[in-house]
C-alpha cells in the first residue's frame, strides 16, 4: 500500500515539475509578444531599461492613441484589411465547398485528370506567378485595386481539399435517402452537406482570414495607392515613418495582431483540430 | 447519366475557371516568359531567346548568394522539429494543464506575420535592445548586430524562423501521437526501458511518418518564405538574406527584368521539386508506416 502510494505521488512530483518547465518554455517562445504588448503601454524611457519591465512601471494609453488618430491611416489600413479578409472569408469557403462536392460526390467525365492538375498547381510557388498575373492585372485593370487580393484570393487548391476530405467521410446512405426523396445535387449540397460540414468550412474560413489578414507579398506587388494598402503594408510604412518611436511601433504591431489573438481564442477547438486534421490526414 | 456529368462540372465551374485564369494561365505565360529577354515597358516586344536567361543566371552573382541563403533557411525546418517534437512528447499526457499550453505554444506560431517581424526586429536591435541586453548581463562583452550587419543578419532569420515554427510542428505531432495505440508504449515500459529508449526506439519511429510530413512542407515552405525576411531587411545588409523568393522579386519589380525573373522563379519551383523527390526516395531508410 504505502509503495503504491509513494509511486503515485512520485508520478505527481515528476508530473507538476514537468507541468513547470512546460510552461516556462511556453513563456519563452511567447515573450516577443508579451515584450510587444508592453512596450505599447510604456513611456520612451522605459522601452529599453534592463532588466526588462515585462509589466510597465506606469503604463500610458498614449502610444495607441497616435497609432490611430494621427491620421497615418492606420485605420484606413485596417477597414482596407477587414473589407478584404471578411470578403474571402465567406467567399472562398463557398467556391471550395461547391468544387470539393463535384469532386468527392459526382462522377464526370475527366474528374481524376482535374483533380490532378489542382495537384500540380499546389507546387508552384507563389513567386513563379506574380510577374504574369502583374501583367495580366494591369491588362485586366484590376492592378492597384483591391480586386487585385480579392478575386485570386477566391480560389484556393487547399480549401478544396480540405472540405473534399471531410465530404468524402460523410456516409452515401445520407444522400442517397435524399435523393430517393426527389432531392437534386443543389439541394443535397446546400442543405445537407453545408450544414453537416459546418466545423470544417468554420475551420477552413479561420484559416483562410489568417492567410490574408498576413497577406503581405500580394499587397506589396499589387497595391500601389496608400490609401488602399493593407495592414501588413501599411504596417511597414508605418514602422519606417515611426523611425525610432519603438513605443508607437510596438502599439501598432499589437493592433496588428489583436484580430488574429480573437480569432484564435473564439475558434481555438476549430483551428487546433483543422490543422490537425489537414495534415495528419491529408 | 448526362444531365448527372453537366451537374458535375456546374459545381467546379466556377472553382475551375478561377484557377484556370489565377493560376494556370499565368504559370503558362510564365513558362513561356523565361525564354524571352522581355523587359516590362521597355516598349520592346518579347523576343526568343532561348535558355539565355538560365546562362546569365548562372554567372550571376546574386544567384550564388541566394542559393546559399536559401539552403541556410531550410536550417531551422529539422531544429524547429525536433523541439515541437520534444514539446508534443512532454504534453501528451506527462503534464497537466494540457490544453492551456497546448494554446500557449500554438499561439506564436499562429500570430506569426510581419507584425510579429517588426518585433524581433526591435528584441534584436543592436546597442540597446532586450536580446543584446540579455547577452551582455551574462558576460558577452561584444554581441553580435543581428540585423543590422551583412555577418549577422542570416542568424537573426534563423532564429525567428526557428521561433515560428516550432507551435505548428507541436500541434501535427500531438494529433499524430493521440491517434497511436498506447499498447506498444506500455509494453516498452514494462520491460523497463528508460524515457530516452521510449523516445529514439518506439515514439519516433511511430510517427516518422508525420516527421516525414513536416520536414517536405517545412521545407517548402522555407523556400517560398519571402514576407518576414523582406518586410524587416530587403535582402540586406548587402545581400546577406536575399533568399531566392527575393532575388525573383527584385528581378521582376526593381528591375522589371520580366523574362530573366521568370526564370528564376522556375528555377525556384526545380529547387522544390528536387529536395521533395530526393526526399521522397530517402524516405524509405527511416519513415515506417
Amino acid at each position: 500500500m504505502d509503495t503504491r502510494n509513494s509511486k503515485i505521488i512520485r508520478e505527481r512530483v515528476i508530473k507538476s515539475i514537468n507541468t513547470i518547465i512546460m510552461a516556462l518554455a511556453s513563456l519563452l517562445l511567447l515573450s516577443p509578444m508579451i515584450w510587444m504588448i508592453s512596450t505599447s503601454f510604456k513611456k520612451p524611457k522605459d522601452v529599453f531599461t534592463y532588466p526588462i519591465q515585462w509589466i510597465p512601471h506606469d503604463p500610458v494609453w498614449t502610444n495607441h492613441f497616435k497609432v490611430w488618430m494621427t491620421g497615418d491611416g492606420f485605420t484606413l489600413f485596417y477597414f482596407n484589411s477587414l473589407k478584404i479578409s471578411i470578403i474571402l472569408m465567406i467567399g472562398a469557403p463557398l467556391l471550395a465547398a461547391l468544387a470539393a462536392y463535384g469532386f468527392s460526390r459526382i462522377p464526370f467525365k475527366g474528374r481524376d485528370a482535374i483533380f490532378l492538375l489542382y495537384l500540380c498547381l499546389m507546387m508552384i510557388p507563389p513567386q513563379v506567378l506574380f510577374v504574369p498575373k502583374f501583367i495580366m492585372f494591369d491588362w485586366m485593370k484590376i492592378y492597384n485595386t483591391h480586386w487585385a487580393l480579392i478575386l485570386p484570393g477566391l480560389f484556393t487548391v487547399f480549401g478544396v481539399f480540405m472540405i473534399r476530405q471531410f465530404f468524402m467521410s460523410i456516409p452515401h446512405e445520407i444522400s442517397e435517402a435524399a435523393f430517393i426523396d426527389g432531392a437534386g445535387h443543389f439541394r443535397i449540397f446546400f442543405q445537407l452537406f453545408l450544414p453537416l460540414s459546418k466545423p470544417v468550412l468554420a475551420t477552413f474560413a479561420i484559416i483562410d482570414f489568417t492567410w490574408t489578414w498576413n497577406d503581405y507579398e500580394n499587397a506589396l506587388i499589387f497595391l500601389l495607392d496608400k490609401k488602399l494598402f493593407t495592414v501588413p503594408l501599411g504596417m511597414q510604412n508605418f514602422m519606417l515613418e515611426a523611425g525610432v518611436d519603438y513605443n508607437m511601433m510596438m502599439a501598432a504591431a499589437t493592433a496588428g495582431v489583436v484580430p488574429l489573438l480573437i480569432v484564435f481564442f473564439l475558434g481555438q477547438k476549430y483551428i487546433i483540430q483543422g490543422f490537425s486534421s489537414s495534415a495528419v490526414k491529408g | 447519366m448526362k444531365r448527372q456529368r453537366l451537374i458535375g462540372y456546374v459545381f467546379i465551374a466556377p472553382n475551375l475557371i478561377g484557377m484556370i485564369v489565377f493560376m494556370l494561365i499565368p504559370a503558362l505565360f510564365s513558362f513561356y516568359l523565361m525564354f524571352t529577354d522581355w523587359v516590362f515597358a521597355s516598349g520592346q516586344s518579347p523576343h526568343f531567346v532561348g535558355l539565355d536567361n538560365f546562362r546569365m543566371m548562372v554567372r550571376d552573382d546574386l544567384f550564388v548568394v541566394s542559393v546559399k541563403n536559401t539552403l541556410m533557411v531550410l536550417i531551422p525546418v529539422p531544429i524547429s522539429i525536433l523541439i515541437g517534437f520534444l514539446i508534443a512528447v512532454m504534453l501528451n499526457n506527462r503534464t497537466y494543464l494540457q490544453k492551456t499550453l497546448r494554446a500557449f505554444f500554438f499561439a506564436p506560431y499562429f500570430t506569426s506575420g510581419i507584425a510579429i517581424a517588426f518585433v524581433w526586429m526591435v528584441l534584436f536591435q543592436p546597442s540597446k535592445g532586450p536580446i543584446n541586453a540579455f547577452l551582455r548581463s551574462i558576460g558577452v562583452a561584444d554581441p553580435p548586430l543581428w540585423f543590422a550587419s551583412p555577418d549577422t543578419a542570416m542568424y537573426a532569420v534563423l532564429i525567428m524562423m526557428t521561433a515560428g515554427g516550432i507551435g505548428y510542428n507541436m500541434i501535427i505531432y500531438l494529433a499524430a501521437m493521440q491517434e497511436l495505440s498506447s499498447e506498444q508504449l506500455e509494453a516498452a515500459k514494462m520491460d523497463g526501458a528508460t524515457f530516452g529508449q521510449l523516445l529514439r526506439l518506439i515514439i519516433f519511429p511511430l510517427v516518422s511518418p508525420t516527421t516525414f510530413f513536416l520536414m517536405i512542407t517545412g521545407f517548402i515552405g522555407s523556400i517560398k518564405g519571402f514576407g518576414m525576411i523582406y518586410a524587416i531587411t530587403q535582402g540586406g545588409p548587402g545581400n546577406s538574406t536575399t533568399v531566392f523568393s527575393i532575388f525573383a522579386y527584385k528581378k521582376a519589380f526593381s528591375f522589371y527584368e520580366m523574362g530573366y525573373a521568370s526564370a528564376v522563379s522556375w528555377t525556384m519551383f526545380l529547387i522544390i521539386l528536387c529536395i521533395t523527390l530526393i526526399q521522397w526516395v530517402g524516405q524509405k531508410r527511416w519513415v515506417h508506416y
